[in-house]
């Protein structure tokens, strides 16, 4: 039976099992659903809060704040991981390009311009320095990408850019459409050709166009070659509203790794408690029909994520709860506290640097800083102190520290 | 120390829409709205529509009849939302409001059919479901596509062989330990190999095996929205089946949509509530979830023999609803040799009765798609799946032989059945 | 400058002023109106929704309850789109005292407030989740009513026959000349305009505003704005008014309007209606209130708080101000204050508005010397084809028995979507608004930001909060209306993107935890990660199409 239980199937669950997998543990991941994989952009932000470029800001946090989830693992264990995440995706030919020396900028569904370190090939050509014209084109039918709206505000930032909308072929129409659809059909050969050619006619002085985040889930890129062989121009993906393509791209690419390597992945199973003795955490129990199913624990890592991945649970009297283990919780002390009166603080709201605190091995700590369970590692956005939406911290973080707590928790030794 | 947060407990099903925060997950994992516009997916008719719905004013929707309940919804969904029995609710409004089409009723009353086909005049019943004319007639008076697979009637019954066969000796040393097979209509009138093999591995473990009356779990009833008479065979199966669960007595099956019925989906969707009901749920297992749990007793024998052979699995999605992981991967990576590759395939498409109507028909052919090219890319001659509907659909998709994983475990023990 | 003449000047776009416009337009009396903001953007727009069976005031304020339960009928019959029959309910729980029930039935009786006392088990299975505990329940004629829509129906009527309606117009000074009122000065809020209007009358119809209006002619009126704070529930908790059957307090009824549930009110006097919040401390009491009519409402999911104000007018000395009366008053300033040429209507109710129309309009057209009789309690009102208010049609597929009920009934969005097959155009996913349901909107005149297509669509208030229809909306609308005049700066749709998060964020952070806060996470993840709004240009300030200085702050 699998004794190393992950609790997490977001990025940092993910990462963190393949580190497991890999050291031989046979990794359980046990997640209640989907993770925020498919709910976010599918780059790599390590650090976007400020104009400091990624390096720098790693190698400032330590100094800066100390309890950051960066600072508790090092710069260096933040270049491994990603390091480990690029050799990854190569090995999945949907290669991460970018790197810690600067962030690119790349141009958002709403015109936008958002740092990213680290970005799947298949959004390369949206770096904003590659200059000339730039033609965004899209769906109609397709309710989360607007191309005249993304290129009036790159124009409004001094930017070459023109908005079109294309036609579906009659053969491939339907009445509902979300990205993932969108993705089905770009999958489908017939499908790319008609697009690229309508690009070529559509492309006038354009030397790169940008399209939703939707092309296909095979073989992105694939259909990107493809695309530009059809229109003559550079292709680039811009992110969507969720379902995320490039989240679930990234989502089937570590299952796939961590199965080859021994682990399994379990979605649709919530861990709701667990059991332990002498700093052990001994066992899990998930949410199943009729009764709740018994894991048996010689290692854990925890990665349920924050507010948003469920990691974390507040209520109205102000409570705040980890949700699988019950463990103890860093956050702001009232209600009151939580908000800030701006939606778009840039300083953010409290609540959301909720967390787990965690000792320098990412072992849960409570508040007179003892460790709680010496075989459980804690990563991803459960992680107390910052907020890292706000830092554009999120999947760096994730990925660092899930690949850290992997680590660490392989390395333990009962 | 162990703590039962409340928030997990649920106050109904509808109240677990109030989780939904429209990320489309579900939407995006849907195999049925992938494939065809009538269905417009997870979200649309479950959460979302579930809030224009009112208990005392007619049903505002009817694309709800499409969802082929196979419940990939819910596995991934990361807050909770019990999409697929709002769904099956919101189809059996329907049902009470307009009434049961008679190829309905007929198709969900799988122990009747059953009575009628099974025995020695198997063959000539057989013969006729396989003429192609008939099955142009049914498809047309009825609506059961003409292709749709249909199994192969059995020449005896289960309970027929049950009954006659020897029972084995029990060591006299030995504590006596009894589990209840529930065998469903599957293995007692199409397959019963398949309640030999469990028969055999559980008596090879010890088990002394009981067999009280049953009758159908009643999950093609809930399906297909007849909830009443799905109320009346679930108080019957409960009355048979109280009696061992109250002793205790685990209720072990092989036929996964029977033990999810038996354990949460008859219950929760009829809102029967009672002792006696919840005593049967708790007590009853998958066949390979309480081999699981014998191994991690350290009682279940690993005499296995070695059977050199790689093999697609497929967890079928009812398995998946039991939410009790890859219990056959569990037990099945004990036999030296053997290699199961899950095929991460979703759905098979036939949902039980769903790829049977012959509007429905395509839309399963076209959902099982994925999993049955897995399947014949894989090479292998063979297919392992828990699910008799889902077995009957890959072979019929796929080409290749669908087992249980039931009957590779006896083979590895030896058991000749 | 522009100037307008006009006999009749309506100053108020609530209920009551737009209903006096269709009255006074249904008598052929030439009459335009001014709001400030959009119509019902004042309190109109802020209360609960219910259409008062009377059962609220039987024992208390008899003449209010005999007038709710008149006027209940007429409505019925004038706007059934508007309305839906949900019926009331006046349950005994064990925290009310027992005596007040029979007073109830007693004064009921006497103010002919239909009531009849059901089985408490009848209750319970009407109302699933309602207290078991509870002893005793009347069932009454409540309703809900969609006072949006009803407001617009009204103003489209009085535009039907002849008048105007000016929204963004605010009144800087009334214009008076000796002892009499001749008119008003309005800035037009979009273009910055001033304009003059002649008018042989004037009816200030502003509500809880009605006292600062009066000033600007040095007249007094003392208005008490009462802050009733409301939160509403993420989907049905009940479908059925129910009530407490005891003397009106705060957080004793539950409201099923549209796809929610509304709990409230408080009831706490601001000095201004225009500056107030909504503290803690009223969210914990109306959820604590609400657990004696719902256990373990509040471990449900609540959307978003929000609060309007009562416009109650205060004669003398009143003490409590839930002992005002709620029956309203017309003020006739020449008899009363000696200055001819208007009158102040004050006070009241939403169920009420068409009589305080009436009874208002009676007045006036004596001065005008107009003798046609009000004929607004008979003719039935139109629905209105414009926008996306969504009004009862023929059935495309006729198993859909729900789209041929002439009152509103919660599936009939639903029942739309599926007839038509539209559930790809859906832009507002929670609230069923679809791209032509919107477009039609975002093309409608009076329309200025998201915030009214919310009002006049319900865009943004289902679960998400806009998470995901604010980013649609505002591309949507720059598409048709932000065009090829905008050359400088980020475009104002941009402006109208960060306005409206901002305007949900505000009403949702009260009652901001459990799921709610779960979906504002996500929420930002999508503004912030995938959209980066906060990176987004600055668009031109004079481009914002958003009215200044008149929107209510509600400061958490």
């Amino acid at each position: 039976m699998r004794t190393t239980i992950v609790i997490g199937a977001g990025l940092s669950g993910l990462m963190g099992a393949l580190a497991l997998a890999e050291a031989g543990l046979r990794p359980l991941v046990l997640a209640k659903g989907q993770g925020a994989t498919h709910w976010t952009a599918g780059t790599v932000d390590i650090w976007g809060g400020d104009e400091r470029s990624p390096r720098e800001a790693l190698q400032e946090i330590g100094a800066l704040h100390p309890h950051h989830p960066y600072a508790l693992i090092g710069a260096h264990a933040v270049e491994e991981a990603i390091v480990r995440f690029r050799a990854l995706t190569e090995a999945a030919r949907y290669p991460y390009v970018g790197g810690l020396d600067r962030n690119i900028l790349l141009p958002t569904s709403a015109g936008a311009l958002r740092p990213a370190a680290l970005l799947p090939v298949t959004m390369a050509a949206g770096d904003v320095r590659l200059g000339g014209t730039m033609l965004i084109a899209g769906f109609r039918e397709l309710r989360d990408f607007y191309p005249p709206f993304i290129a009036a505000n790159l124009a409004a930032q001094g930017m070459a850019a023109r908005g079109v909308y294309l036609t579906i072929p009659p053969a491939f129409r339907r009445r509902e459409y979300n990205p993932v659809t969108f993705a089905r059909l770009f999958d489908n050969p017939a499908f790319c050709s008609d697009i690229g050619r309508q690009l070529r006619a559509q492309r006038g002085d354009a030397t790169r166009i940008g399209l939703p985040a939707v092309l296909g889930l095979r073989d992105p890129t694939g259909v990107v070659a493809h695309l530009q062989d059809e229109s003559g121009a550079q292709i680039f993906e811009i992110p969507t509203l969720p379902p995320s393509v490039p989240g679930m791209r990234l989502f089937a690419l570590f299952q796939n790794a961590i199965e080859q390597a021994g682990g399994r992945v379990q979605i649709g199973s919530e861990v709701i408690c667990g059991d332990g003795r002498d700093r052990l955490l001994t066992t899990v129990w998930s949410e199943a029909a009729a009764r709740r199913q018994e894991h048996r624990v010689e290692r854990a890592l925890l990665a349920t994520g924050g507010v948003a991945g469920g990691g974390i649970r507040t209520d109205h009297m102000g409570m705040v709860r980890e949700t699988a283990l019950d463990l103890p919780v860093r956050a702001p002390a009232n209600r009151a506290a939580w908000f800030a009166p701006r939606f778009l603080d840039p300083q953010g709201h409290a609540i959301y640097t909720a967390g787990v605190a965690t000792d320098a091995h990412l072992r849960p700590i409570g508040t007179d800083g003892a460790v709680v369970y010496d075989n459980v590692t804690v990563a991803g956005a459960l992680l107390a102190g910052t907020d890292t939406v706000r830092e554009r911290s999120r999947s760096g973080v994730s990925l660092a520290t899930g690949w850290a707590a992997g680590r660490i928790l392989a390395e333990w030794m009962a | 120390m162990m703590i039962i947060p409340e928030d997990h407990i649920e106050q109904s099903l509808e109240a677990s829409l109030d989780h939904c925060i429209k990320c489309n997950i579900c939407t995006a994992a849907c195999p049925v709205s992938a494939v065809t516009d009538l269905f417009p997916g997870p979200k649309y008719v479950g959460p979302q529509a579930q809030r224009f719905r009112h208990a005392r004013q007619p049903s505002p929707d009817e694309s709800v009849d499409y969802c082929s309940g196979c419940r990939v919804c819910n596995e991934v969904c990361p807050t909770g939302v019990r999409i697929a029995e709002l769904n099956a609710r919101a189809r059996a409004r329907l049902v009470a409001e307009r009434g049961i089409p008679l190829r309905n009723r007929l198709i969900s009353r799988s122990g009747l059919v059953g009575r009628l086909g099974a025995g020695p005049h198997a063959p000539i019943a057989n013969a006729l479901l396989g003429s192609k004319p008939l099955r142009m007639v049914i498809e047309r008076t009825l609506g059961i596509a003409r292709e749709a697979p249909l199994p192969a009637f059995s020449r005896y019954t289960f309970r027929s062989w049950f009954r006659r066969r020897r029972a084995p000796q029990i060591d006299a040393g030995t504590p006596k330990r009894q589990v209840v097979y529930f065998h469903g209509c599957s293995a007692n009138y199409y397959e019963p190999w398949i309640g030999k093999a469990v028969v055999a591995v559980l008596e090879h473990n010890g088990f002394e095996v009981l067999l009280p009356r049953q009758r159908c779990c009643g999950l093609p009833l809930l399906s297909n929205g007849d909830f009443a008479a799905a109320r009346r065979a679930h108080e019957e199966n409960v009355a048979f089946l109280a009696p061992y669960a109250l002793r205790t007595i685990p209720i072990v099956g092989a036929s996964t949509s029977c033990t999810l019925t038996l354990k949460e989906e008859a219950p929760e969707l009829l809102g029967m509530q009672s002792d006696t009901v919840r005593a049967v749920a708790q007590q009853t297992y998958d066949i390979f979830e309480f081999l699981r749990l014998l191994h991690m007793r350290g009682e279940l024998r690993t005499d296995f023999r070695p059977i050199e052979r790689t093999l697609p699995y497929h967890p079928p999605c009812q398995l998946r609803a039991h939410r009790i992981g890859r219990p056959a991967l569990d037990v099945l990576e004990l036999v030296p040799g053997l290699r199961l590759i899950e095929t991460h395939a979703g759905c098979c498409g036939i949902a039980g009765t769903y790829g049977l109507k012959v509007e429905k028909y395509r839309i399963s052919m076209d959902v099982g798609a994925p999993l049955f090219e897995t399947v014949r890319r894989s090479g292998a001659d063979m297919a392992l799946c828990d699910s008799e509907t889902c077995r009957w659909q890959i072979s019929h998709g796929a080409g290749v032989v669908a087992r249980h994983p039931i009957e590779i475990l006896a083979e590895a023990y030896g058991l000749v059945t | 400058m522009r100037t307008l003449t006009t006999d009749v000047l309506v100053i108020g776009g609530g209920a009551t002023g737009a209903g006096a416009l269709r009255d006074l337009s249904l008598r052929g009396i030439r009459s335009a109106l001014v709001e400030k903001g959009d119509l019902t953007h004042g309190t109109t727009g802020r209360y609960h929704g219910l259409l008062h069976s009377g059962g609220r005031y039987v024992v208390k304020d008899p003449q209010s309850a005999e007038e709710c339960a008149r006027e209940n009928e007429i409505l019925r019959k004038i706007m059934p789109h508007c309305i839906e029959e949900t019926g009331g309910l006046f349950v005994v729980t064990p925290a009310d005292d027992e005596s007040y029930a029979e007073r109830f039935i007693a004064a009921c009786r006497r103010t002919g407030v239909w009531v009849e006392e059901i089985p408490v088990r009848e209750a319970l299975r009407r109302e699933p989740l309602l207290n078991p505990r509870i002893q005793r329940a009347f069932a009454v004629r409540d309703g809900a009513a969609d006072s949006f829509l009803a407001t617009h129906a009204n103003a489209d009527d009085a535009r039907r026959h002849g008048a105007q309606v000016m929204t963004y117009h605010r009144v800087t000074r009334l214009e008076r000349v000796g002892d009499r009122i001749v008119g008003a000065l309005c800035e037009d809020l979009r273009s910055g305009e001033t304009v003059r209007i002649h008018a042989g009358f004037i009816i200030n119809a502003t509500g809880a505003w009605a006292g600062k209006i009066a000033a600007m002619a040095g007249l007094r009126i003392n208005v008490v704005p009462g802050k009733g704070t409301m939160i509403a529930m993420n989907h049905r908790i009940v479908n059925t008014v129910v009530n407490r059957c005891k003397m009106p307090s705060d957080g004793d009824i539950i409201v099923p309007i549209h796809t929610v549930a509304v709990l409230g009110t408080t009831d706490i006097p601001v000095p201004d209606p225009d500056v107030y919040d909504i503290t803690p401390e009223e969210v914990r009491l109306i959820l604590e209130e609400g657990e004696c009519l719902i256990p373990g409402v509040s471990r449900m999911r609540a959307l978003r708080a929000w609060a309007g104000v009562r416009p109650l007018y205060k004669d003398q000395d009143a003490g409590n101000d839930r002992d005002i009366p709620r029956t309203y008053k017309l003020l006739d300033h020449e008899t009363r204050d000696g200055v001819s040429g208007m009158v102040s209507i004050v006070g009241g109710k939403w169920t009420t508005y068409r009589l305080m129309a009436e009874h208002t309009v009676n007045l006036v057209a004596q001065r005008l010397g107009v003798t046609t009789p009000c004929r607004t309690a008979d003719l039935t009102i139109e629905p209105s084809h414009d926008g996306a208010a969504a009004a009862p049609r023929a059935p495309a597929r006729s198993q859909f028995a729900i789209l041929a009920s002439p009152f509103y009934m919660l599936g009939h969005r639903l029942a739309e979507v599926e007839a038509d097959d539209s559930y790809g155009d859906l832009i507002c996913e929670c609230e069923l608004v679809t791209r032509a349901h919107l477009e039609a909107a975002i093309r409608s005149d009076g329309t200025a930001n998201l915030d009214d297509l919310r009002r006049d669509t319900r865009l943004g208030m289902g679960p998400c909060q806009g998470g995901f229809c604010t980013y649609r909306a505002a591309a949507i609308w720059h598409e048709l209306r932000d065009g090829a005049t905008h050359t400088v700066g980020a475009p104002p749709a941009t402006a109208l993107l960060r306005h409206f998060l901002q305007e949900r964020w505000k009403g949702v952070t009260p009652t901001l935890w459990g799921d709610q806060l779960r979906q504002e996470r996500l929420d930002e993840l999508n503004y912030l990660e995938t959209l980066a709004v906060d990176r987004l240009p600055e668009a031109t300030l004079d481009a914002i199409e958003q009215p200044r200085d008149v929107v209510i702050e509600e400061v958490v």
